[in-house]
């Protein structure tokens, strides 16, 4: 292999298309990795943290902060944006200046490879785990003339559980020494990770500047999505409420929101046939939308199945109410499934035949079985209420 | 020109047969792609758009291709990416890489895959060196590097999709999903399966950054579809070299699908399963009954295919049994009715057994204990009969305890159909009491 890699896909024959029209437009600017140049509805949290940040820097102390929030309500943009402001204000020496470095639970393997990277990314040196983490740890605690303050963001930081904890441990723990000037940001999803996972030293060492990131109101939905869309008139306003009272509902998680938004972009694109009358994504097409990504598809699997599959739901609806357990061999839902057969006039089946298609129904999980080894003997549950099933089957 | 159409128009009839073979197996069974797929033209036209965006205008997208077995989801796949390639600007760019579930058991193998199918730096020949964190960080510093307008946008497709669900930390889906989310470099996440609750299957954060496109292949044909579809998955292409032999097909196909019989035995295949594996599964059974001497599909042949694929395999495997090993597998049932499927064991049996020998006169089972014990230890081996707790060897094999594994109803089928089984073991099995 070559030494010093330069890791990179191949570029492209011609540049990318830019978008030709309004839709197409609002498109590239509801995607979710454009993001804005500063975050709507998240100034609170902005200030703080950058509060935090900056009085670290300016002191050349260190300390830990943990930030918690459920997934898509902006943390990590947030603390994103917060470096770039510091580091600009680094750069107009109003600052001490200070180095940025990020690493990611997800993005490692092992836990233990978090040393690595933090090694790679302060030095470019390529190392050990173990031997990542003494060198590490004599930077840290040794005195250094002209030395730099350092951030570094810890995302995903439940994954960086061991457990022995040491990874944890020394990442709260270089803070508190004199020499290290460190100041480490965490972001993890549980608002109390610490008091569940961690060990009291690892607990206290993080301390308790904490941050929590409420999920999303509907009002702050709508205005992120305004901001983004900056003046490029794509939607009705309707539209764009309904969209975020519905996210609002649900979980008020952004990413969700602005992936709505672009399906109905899309929808009304292709609905080109009868156009609404402003030529702007309507209520119908956000309504299209929502329902394609919220509704679960067990009913029209349903509707859909053969008619043996669906005789085979019945049946083992039957057997349920016959026993008044919610969960019956196959052998006895295979006498209900033949009785059925008669009543519906239809030939009766094998007992191979209703064993396939009970595993057709497993496979797509509308039933829950145990391993098919089993054979007749094979426990089998329904994996949806019985109230869908009767409703999927009665409805034609 | 036109002489020569006529001269080649007749072949003689074992080239014609070979030639037919050829068109047909390699329909029904190498699942050929068709020319446009029927019943999901929806669907197709959303997977085509979303491809195209990111090939064309470098959008990153993520979906889900959700349907049940046999429904055709690697098919319509196949026809998009097929559909998408005739574009030149698409051709040069569109990087793809194809990891199944399957194959790819843990991240560590799908990463290796993945670099060597881009063919990244660290990839030499066929091997891929460094680490799994190494090829881990060096992918995703590759992707990183990239951007929306200018890297080559990289397709991954991600068969049985589930599979990858069940990674340690579902690092991999993290991954593939932030960077879709992300300004990097343009990829489309493509992820096929069965399970209609796939979604729950993702922890939290992974959902979040999945974007919740699914493309659902629930469609329920009406059985006259079906029957059309059982026609042209049949018909000859309009370049088969022998014109007369290809009409004498069309027209033998076509009264194939107007006969009766055919017809009950198709509604009895579309009422068990609306998947098109099955159905090519049965027609295939019956073109293999074509031959010089008979180059038609017969309605009679349509019926033996489907008896085949009906029949059922434990009633087959009682046919058989020995007459002992009969007897021992009645003995069962009768205890089965009697303790209301209790498990039993091989003493209980021998007993039962042994009833039915004292009121019979004529002792001509009458065989020792160890010939029991051989013929129950057989059927343990067929899995008619299964130990309720897998601890075999803590009890002795003549007290462990059994469940039998078959159904009344294919005891009495068996019976019926067995070879010379004689009266008073047939009016044993009937008799109510044991």
């Amino acid at each position: 292999t070559p030494h010093c890699a330069t890791p990179s896909i191949p570029s492209r024959s011609l540049p990318a298309r830019q978008p030709a029209n309004v839709l197409e437009e609002a498109r590239t600017r509801l995607h979710v990795s454009s993001v804005p140049e500063s975050l709507p509805c998240r100034e609170q949290e902005f200030q703080d943290i950058y509060s935090f940040v900056e009085s670290k820097i300016i002191d050349g102390t260190g300390g830990c902060m943990y930030i918690s929030g459920v997934p898509g309500t902006g943390k990590t943009a947030t603390v994103h944006e917060v470096m770039r402001c510091l580091q600009h204000a680094a750069d107009v020496d109003e600052i001490p200046p200070f180095h940025f470095i990020e690493i990611n639970g997800m993005k490692m393997t092992d836990p233990h490879q978090a040393y690595v990277q933090i090694l790679q990314k302060l030095t470019g040196q390529k190392a050990t785990a173990d031997h990542a983490a003494a060198l590490l740890e004599k930077r840290f605690s040794n005195p250094a003339p002209r030395k730099e303050t350092t951030v570094l963001l810890v995302d995903e930081l439940d994954l960086l559980w061991t457990r022995k904890q040491n990874v944890m441990y020394n990442l709260f723990d270089w803070p508190t020494r004199r020499h290290a000037r460190l100041v480490v940001l965490t972001i993890a999803n549980t608002m109390d990770l610490p008091e569940r996972i961690m060990i009291n030293r690892v607990a206290s060492r993080l301390g308790l500047t904490r941050m929590s990131f409420q999920p999303y109101s509907f009002k702050q939905l709508q205005q992120i999505i305004m901001s983004r869309l900056n003046k490029v008139k794509a939607f009705e306003e309707d539209a764009l409420q309904l969209v975020s009272r519905k996210v609002a509902a649900l979980s008020g998680d952004a990413r969700r929101c602005l992936d709505i938004c672009r399906r109905a972009t899309e929808i009304c694109e292709h609905s080109a046939a009868e156009p609404s009358a402003t030529g702007l994504v309507g209520m119908s097409h956000v309504m299209e939308a929502l329902n394609e990504m919220f509704s679960s598809a067990y009913v029209t699997a349903i509707k859909c199945a053969s008619v043996q599959e669906q005789l085979f739901l019945r049946a083992v609806i039957a057997e349920f109410r016959r026993i008044g357990l919610e969960e019956a061999t196959f052998q006895q839902v295979f006498v209900q499934q033949q009785a059925l057969c008669r009543v519906e006039g239809l030939q009766p089946v094998s007992v191979s035949e209703g064993l396939a298609v009970c595993q057709r129904l497993g496979a797509c999980r509308l039933l829950l079985l145990e391993p098919s080894r089993l054979g007749v003997l094979q426990r089998v549950r329904l994996n949806v209420s019985q109230d869908d099933v009767l409703f999927a089957l009665k409805a034609d | 020109m036109s002489k020569r159409k006529v001269t080649d128009a007749h072949l003689p009839v074992g080239e014609c047969i070979t030639q037919l073979q050829e068109v047909l197996r390699r329909r029904l069974c190498c699942q050929q792609l068709p020319d446009r797929p029927d019943g999901v033209e929806a669907q197709h036209k959303h997977l085509l758009e979303l491809l195209r965006r990111t090939a064309v205008h470098g959008e990153s997208n993520s979906v889900l291709i959700v349907g049940p077995r046999g429904a055709g989801k690697t098919m319509l796949l196949k026809c998009v990416l097929r559909d998408l390639l005739e574009e030149k600007e698409v051709q040069k760019n569109l990087l793809q890489v194809h990891l199944n579930g399957l194959l790819q058991t843990d991240d560590r193998i799908a990463l290796k895959e993945i670099t060597r199918q881009l063919n990244l730096e660290n990839v030499v020949g066929d091997k891929v060196f460094g680490s799994f964190a190494e090829n881990l960080a060096f992918l995703l510093e590759a992707l990183k590097k990239g951007d929306r307008s200018s890297s080559r946008p990289v397709l991954f497709v991600l068969d049985e999709f589930d599979l990858f669900a069940h990674h340690k930390n579902q690092t991999l889906l993290y991954n593939l999903f932030d960077i879709s989310q992300s300004a990097q470099a343009p990829i489309a996440v493509v992820g096929i399966t069965c399970r209609l609750d796939v979604l729950e299957l993702l922890e939290k954060r992974v959902k979040s950054r999945f974007s919740h496109r699914q493309i659902h292949l629930l469609s329920s044909p009406t059985f006259p579809q079906y029957v059309d579809r059982v026609r042209t998955q049949l018909s000859l292409p309009d370049d088969f070299p022998d014109v007369k032999f290809a009409e004498d097909w069309k027209a033998s196909v076509k009264s194939l699908c107007e006969d009766k019989s055919v017809e009950d035995v198709l509604k009895r295949h579309f009422n068990s399963s609306r998947d098109f594996r099955s159905m090519h599964m049965l027609l295939m059974l019956c073109l293999s009954r074509v031959s010089v001497s008979k180059p038609a599909i017969r309605p009679a042949d349509l019926l033996e295919a489907s008896r085949l694929c009906f029949t059922d395999s434990k009633a087959n495997m009682l046919h058989g049994l020995s007459i002992l090993e009969l007897c021992l597998i009645i003995a069962m049932k009768h205890l089965n009715d009697v303790y209301e499927g209790e498990p039993f064991n091989l003493q209980m049996v021998h007993n039962e057994f042994k009833k039915f020998l004292q009121r019979k006169s004529n002792s001509m089972y009458n065989f020792d204990q160890p010939v029991i014990m051989k013929a129950f230890e057989h059927l343990q081996q067929l899995e008619l009969i299964r130990p309720v707790d897998s601890s075999s060897a803590k009890t002795q094999r003549e007290y462990q305890l059994m469940r039998l594994m078959l159904d009344h109803s294919q005891i009495m089928e068996a019976l019926q159909k067995y070879p010379q089984c004689p009266t008073d073991v047939k009016q044993w099995a009937m008799s109510a009491f044991a």
